[in-house]
């Protein structure tokens, strides 16, 4: 019964739920008025993302009349729920680990993919014709980038598992636990390219300019989302602000988590977002254009895909 | 002029589905209306339909009196605002067989100028907007904003100039405006030589621009496409030089082309007539002459008609004035650079990708409200 009440305060208050929800909606908060910093701009307040949510809750949500509305509705909904089940999945090192009946670092996979594919319904569902081509540029991208993902995880669960005897481990419990004792992935050569190529996959995950194609603005109005309004576009808000501590939480747990504990090690581990968000999120939007969705892919199967199977080749060997 | 231009694009085909882009898009900054049909991500044809922003100046010019319509013609386009009034003033000096004072004739050059590097900068900060490429874009804006100053500072007004007059201009310059003007430009030169360089370097840039939307210099011939369309696609053709109005064969006038007739080498005919004007600016103080800037405002102009051309911004502007007994003109009508170009859209968009669209129509630099007036 206790573990069932731990999971559940996992998923809806620490590290998941409404944690998790303030630190991604921080981020992103930082993210818009450093960039805007670095433009020459004032830029907004750093609750400004928090102001929007609180906006769009007032505001109705509009159903197009030629809409299928249960997949429609339905989409934003579940995209939230599997980034809430997932932020409760990614550990923080020396503060918190999640319980192994939650599920382990496949099950974060594929919770991972959910967001896309909520996207795909989301733009399908819409009959708009902008949701229909945000639809199949969403598609052509996570077919892009979800195979360097793949043989990034591998690598790293691989070199755990094979460090301890057995060939592979799904689990970031053992993974951050083996680096806290052996010394971080992020410091052993054999991993740079992984972690470079994760450093390509998620801002391709998060949707950040050069890799923003799906939703582009000024080319798809926005794409799948052209449609929502009100509360439903607030969740999809949600659910990327959650996606972003999933994401960056992941990078942390399997490339670079700090041999710390207690308020020190959670104080290290915000550090290492802010740090994360700005670098590979923030810096990287504001220098460069968005990229058309065939060079995208072209750019994936190339130079991530490479990067992460040159990493696990050398882990395997 | 017809309500609806249509340009048949490939034959449809299979088409999947039509998306419509405008009359309101993020991406236009004007209501211009295309009907798209698509396959996936290719363009297979192309309508586009106009008629969203019809304002009824024709009929207005002609219930106004000679010296108003300097007024109204100024205000049929924002980013061409120095052109109308000064083509519009040329074909009335026409009729009247009016010479306008040479140091007026100098001042026309130097609004002009002004207003075409604020304009093309403009354009291509559009251009990297589009791209995704924002901090790019706030940074030319910032780079336009110098002109905007020089503008205000020696104009008064930051968009429309207020600068030209029958006869002559309404502005002069003294000690204190050149001074503003020469540090405008002292300013702005090495950060306009700045985004020149970015444009040919930048991957960001050259990836979503180098060879798309191309218009091969035969097609741009047949569609008779004006100004930076026109030399981006190898046309040597600038009214500037073809027949020089004002005192524009004194100056150093570079007309410059490029053969792609991609985006890229619209933006960057664009980009060299900007640096060019800072140029054609310095010239015109060097060699500034004394005297008056106008003929007064006693002018009579007598009954007939005449053509005026002007390279406006966009390309060549071209008046046509019909006076009679009356203050008021019996028919004033112009052809703007835009009506040309639009045309070409249809030949560049084609088998073009959805992504490209935007950036596509943006590089025509359209100017839907002088178009439709």
């Amino acid at each position: 019964m206790s573990s069932q009440i731990a999971i559940l305060i996992a998923v809806l208050l620490f590290p998941g739920g409404l944690f998790a929800l303030a630190l991604g909606l921080g981020l992103k908060g930082a993210d818009r008025r450093i960039a805007a910093r670095l433009q020459g701009r004032v830029g907004p307040p750093l609750v400004q993302p928090f102001l929007d949510l609180v906006k769009l809750a007032f505001k109705r949500t509009m159903v197009p009349t030629t809409a299928h509305d249960l997949v429609f509705l339905g989409a934003p909904l579940i995209g939230v729920v599997s980034m809430l089940v997932a932020a409760a999945l990614v550990p923080i090192s020396g503060v918190y680990s999640p319980a192994p009946a939650l599920g382990n670092l496949l099950v974060l996979i594929y919770l991972l993919l959910v967001p896309a594919v909520v996207l795909m319904l989301a733009g399908s569902s819409s009959s708009s014709p902008y949701g229909a081509i945000g639809f199949s540029r969403e598609m052509a991208l996570m077919m892009a980038y979800e195979a360097p993902l793949v043989l990034i995880v591998a690598a790293v669960a691989v070199r755990t598992g094979m460090a301890q005897g057995h060939w592979v481990t799904f689990s970031l419990t053992e993974i951050v636990e083996y680096q806290r004792t052996h010394g971080l992935f992020l410091l052993d050569p054999v991993m740079w390219p992984a972690v470079a190529a994760f450093g390509f996959f998620y801002p391709a995950n998060l949707g950040i300019v050069p890799f923003d194609i799906p939703e582009a603005e000024t080319e798809v109005l926005e794409g799948p989302l052209l449609e929502y309004s009100g509360p439903a576009l607030g969740l999809f808000k949600i659910m990327s602000a959650l996606k972003a501590v999933v994401v960056i939480g992941l990078d942390i747990a399997l490339f670079m988590p700090l041999p710390l504990d207690g308020v020190p090690a959670f104080l290290g581990w915000v550090v290492e977002m802010v740090v994360l968000m700005v670098a590979g999120v923030t810096v990287l939007r504001i220098s460069m254009g968005r990229m058309r969705i065939d060079q995208a892919f072209v750019f994936f199967l190339r130079w991530p895909l490479l990067l992460a199977a040159a990493s696990l080749a050398v882990v395997v060997v | 002029m017809s309500s609806a231009v249509t340009t048949p694009g490939k034959s449809v085909g299979k088409s999947n589905y039509t998306i419509p882009v405008g009359p309101l898009h993020v991406a236009l900054e004007e209501p211009m209306y295309f009907r798209i049909d698509v396959s996936g991500e290719t363009v297979n044809a192309v309508e586009i339909n106009a008629g969203h922003v019809h304002r009824g100046i024709e009929y207005l010019a002609t219930k106004r009196s000679l010296n108003q319509n300097i007024v109204l013609t100024e205000r049929i386009c924002s980013l061409c605002s120095n052109s109308h009034p000064e083509a519009f003033a040329m074909a009335a000096e026409t009729i009247a067989g009016l010479t306008v004072p040479e140091r007026g004739q100098y001042l026309r050059v130097i609004a002009g100028e002004v207003k075409r590097l604020a304009s093309n900068l403009f354009n291509v900060a559009i251009l990297t907007h589009l791209v995704g490429y924002e901090s790019m874009f706030m940074h030319i804006m910032q780079v336009r904003e110098t002109a905007q100053d020089i503008k205000e500072g020696v104009f008064g007004n930051r968009m429309d100039l207020g600068a030209m007059c029958i006869g002559g201009v309404r502005y002069d310059l003294d000690e204190e405006t050149i001074g503003i003007l020469t540090a405008g430009l002292d300013k702005i030169e090495p950060e306009v030589a700045e985004i020149v360089k970015t444009f040919k370097t930048n991957g960001s840039i050259l990836r979503r621009t180098k060879e798309i939307g191309v218009l091969a210099k035969e097609d741009a011939i047949a569609c008779g496409v004006v100004g930076p369309v026109a030399r981006g696609s190898g046309v040597d053709y600038d009214v500037r030089r073809e027949a020089p109005y004002h005192v524009y064969d004194r100056m150093p006038l570079e007309v410059r082309t490029f053969d792609d007739g991609d985006v890229w080498s619209r933006a960057m005919i664009r980009l060299h007539e900007a640096q060019n004007a800072i140029a054609i600016i310095r010239s015109c103080l060097k060699e500034l002459p004394g005297g008056a800037v106008n003929l007064g405002t006693k002018l009579d102009i007598p009954p007939g008609h005449a053509v005026a051309k002007a390279e406006a911004p966009r390309g060549e502007l071209i008046y046509y004035l019909k006076t009679n007994d009356t203050e008021q003109p019996e028919r004033l009508k112009w052809r703007v650079p835009t009506f040309m170009n639009w045309d070409a859209l249809g030949l560049m968009l084609r088998n073009a990708k959805v992504a490209d669209i935007a950036i596509i129509v943006n590089s025509i630099d359209p100017c839907i409200s002088c178009t439709e007036r």
